[in-house]
């Protein structure tokens, strides 16, 4: 079947849609295939094959959002919100409680354990909106959906995007640290570690009341694959376009006291990870015969950032998220997921960290953000 | 917490299903059954393939998120080494239940926990492959996984293989590796920080234990200790596993 496509005459009738509608295989495979050798292979949307849709970024957009982006890659479409709520830990089964001090000698595991303990970072996706043919509108959550969320989750908690030191709200009982407000950098003064010292009295410690919980939605406007590099990089958007409200704990009225929304503080995000999708096209349609025999047949190409008509035709798919904003701009690893096939091996990896390096560039300045 | 270092499997436990197989290893004990071919849904059937349905359950409660991803990563890998040509139209449907897993006394416990479990994931393919082969599903090939952690100690970083949870919290990346049996990588998942040199490193390491080729096992005597140390050779493990299985079916010849 596949064999017979390249031979297959353009002069058949159809309109290139058509044609891609019908057999969408030797569509794609005509189009990877150049005619003469000095030809580039291009694919069906015309880009080579290790060309990735540029990125465009707008953030702010939403007015009732903490933070927001929209992020376009070609025609997906992501809308991300991030909205911070307050959680106050009576409300919080299993709670354990710190005193300031020890919130800032721990560790960094246990940080991250307080951020995955309390789930204070709570990624949603919405697929059914209506976005691409194949997610039927007002469904529950499809597979893609949850698979996407519990990746962004588990990215953004390995990454340490977030440093839970800022989601903590303190209640001051002593009247300098109820002027100081919450902020902690505030309380590392020399002068008050002294203070606290002499008083040495558990009431006058701060104490942690409440935290922020970060609920980031994402909603898919339009969808032509590469749901996951879309998602993330709106997630990473928003996060830094956002912005809390300062708040500190009201222990008469046993509530959150926020500051007005011309009294925020921006949230610090470390690091600048990205993700870099490709995805395997063979060269035999319904490929049994992923041997290691590497003939003719079983010609292969790697496309990054693949669009709809690709990700249903590729079984093998590979993510990886790097990150080269570290110190000497070394490249580093965050996450790798690959799966669905075995053509991508040791080197290929090697190759694609260095697609994803490139990859990261372009998305660093469409953030525009100078590392 | 005591954990069996050997990994532990019996097959065809469960009467009733077409196979099925329960495999314990690292603190973890898993059963899975596995029907197939047999009549898809409407929505699930595939002209020119047969479709494969995994179904991830949790010891405790319903399954969630993870277990949607689990289940995801788990078909994309199957369908690549069961031979779904054979069956157009058809449905294999594996079903994992998850009987025990290792606690972990220093965090705590939550019934529904969204991020990703790596320990979990060699564990469940080990069983998925198993059940499958106890099915006489056609297979291209079999697989092998396995997970490794990288920490680092006093400035250098050292490779555990099947970490505790413990480790793996401390660790800085985490990776599950399978290999199928031509020694292809089938399924690479990471996550933590790590670069393409550490990779590479996890990327032997794991090798070893899933595919030590044929002839290093032939005699017992040819293995040396140093590399038994550093992981059970899943593939070799495999086998047995069938060997005795068939001698056992055999027995009354």
């Amino acid at each position: 079947m596949a064999t017979a496509a390249p031979a297959a005459p353009p002069a058949l009738g159809f309109a290139r849609p058509t044609f891609a509608k019908l057999s969408p295989h030797p569509y794609l495979l005509t189009n990877l295939t150049p005619q003469s050798p000095s030809d580039t292979p291009c694919r069906t949307n015309g880009r080579a094959p290790h060309e990735a849709r540029p990125m465009h970024i707008h953030t702010s957009s939403l007015s009732h959002a903490h933070g927001s982006a929209l992020v376009r890659t070609g025609d997906t479409t992501v809308v991300c919100g991030v909205r911070a709520e307050v959680l106050p830990v009576s409300s919080i089964p299993q709670f354990r409680p710190r005193t300031h001090l020890s919130a800032h000698n721990a560790s960094e595991t246990e940080g991250r354990g307080e951020l995955k303990d309390y789930d204070l970072l709570v990624p949603n996706i919405e697929l059914a909106t209506g976005c691409a043919p194949q997610f039927l509108p007002g469904v529950p959550p499809t597979t893609l959906a949850q698979t996407v969320s519990t990746r962004i989750y588990s990215l953004l908690h390995s990454c340490r995007v977030v440093d839970p030191a800022d989601l903590r709200i303190w209640c001051d009982p002593s009247p300098s640290g109820a002027a100081a407000g919450e902020r902690d950098e505030k309380m590392d003064t020399d002068d008050n570690e002294d203070q606290r010292e002499q008083e040495g009295e558990e009431e006058n410690q701060p104490q942690l009341m409440a935290y922020w919980v970060l609920y980031i939605d994402l909603l898919f406007v339009s969808f032509d694959g590469n749901p996951f590099d879309a998602a993330w990089a709106a997630v990473l958007a928003a996060l830094r376009d956002t912005k809390l409200p300062q708040a500190r704990w009201d222990p008469d009225r046993e509530m959150a006291i926020c500051s007005s929304r011309a009294k925020t503080t921006p949230l610090r995000v470390s690091g600048l990870p990205v993700a870099c999708t490709a995805a395997v096209f063979l060269k035999k349609e319904h490929a049994e015969t992923a041997t290691s025999t590497t003939g003719e047949n079983n010609r292969h190409w790697i496309l990054l950032d693949p669009d709809r008509l690709e990700e249903s035709l590729c079984g093998e798919t590979v993510t990886m998220a790097v990150d080269c904003s570290g110190e000497g701009g070394e490249v580093r690893i965050k996450s790798i997921e690959k799966l669905g096939g075995t053509v991508v091996g040791r080197e290929l990896m090697r190759g694609l960290a260095g697609v994803a390096e490139k990859r990261w560039r372009e998305v660093r300045d469409a953030l525009g953000v100078n590392v | 917490m005591t954990v069996s270092a050997a990994p532990e499997a019996a097959l065809s436990v469960l009467p009733r299903a077409d196979g099925s197989a329960k495999y314990s290893h690292a603190g973890y004990t898993i059963t899975a059954s596995v029907n197939g071919p047999i009549e898809a849904q409407r929505r699930d059937e595939h002209p020119y393939e047969a479709h494969v349905d995994v179904v991830v359950r949790p010891a405790a409660g319903v399954g969630g998120t993870r277990e949607r991803h689990l289940e995801s990563v788990l078909q994309s890998s199957l369908t690549q080494i069961i031979l779904v040509k054979n069956f157009p139209r058809a449905l294999i449907q594996i079903v994992l239940q998850i009987e025990s897993t290792p606690g972990n006394d220093y965090v705590n416990t939550k019934l529904f926990q969204a991020s990703l479990n790596f320990s979990i994931m060699p564990a469940l393919f080990q069983t998925a492959v198993l059940a499958l082969l106890s099915a006489a599903v056609p297979m291209r090939a079999t697989a092998t996984a396995s997970v490794v952690a990288v920490v680092s100690q006093d400035k250098e970083k050292k490779l555990i293989v099947d970490p505790s949870a413990r480790e793996i919290e401390a660790a800085q990346s985490v990776h599950v590796l399978a290999f199928t049996s031509h020694d292809e990588l089938l399924l690479a998942e990471s996550e933590g920080d790590f670069s393409v040199k550490e990779w590479d490193d996890v990327y032997e390491t794991a090798k070893k234990i899933c595919c030590q080729p044929e002839s290093q096992k032939a005699g017992i005597e040819m293995v040396p200790d140093d590399d038994n140390a550093r992981g059970p050779d899943m593939r070799q493990f495999l086998r047995s596993t069938l060997e005795e299985k068939v001698a056992a079916d055999l027995h009354w010849k």
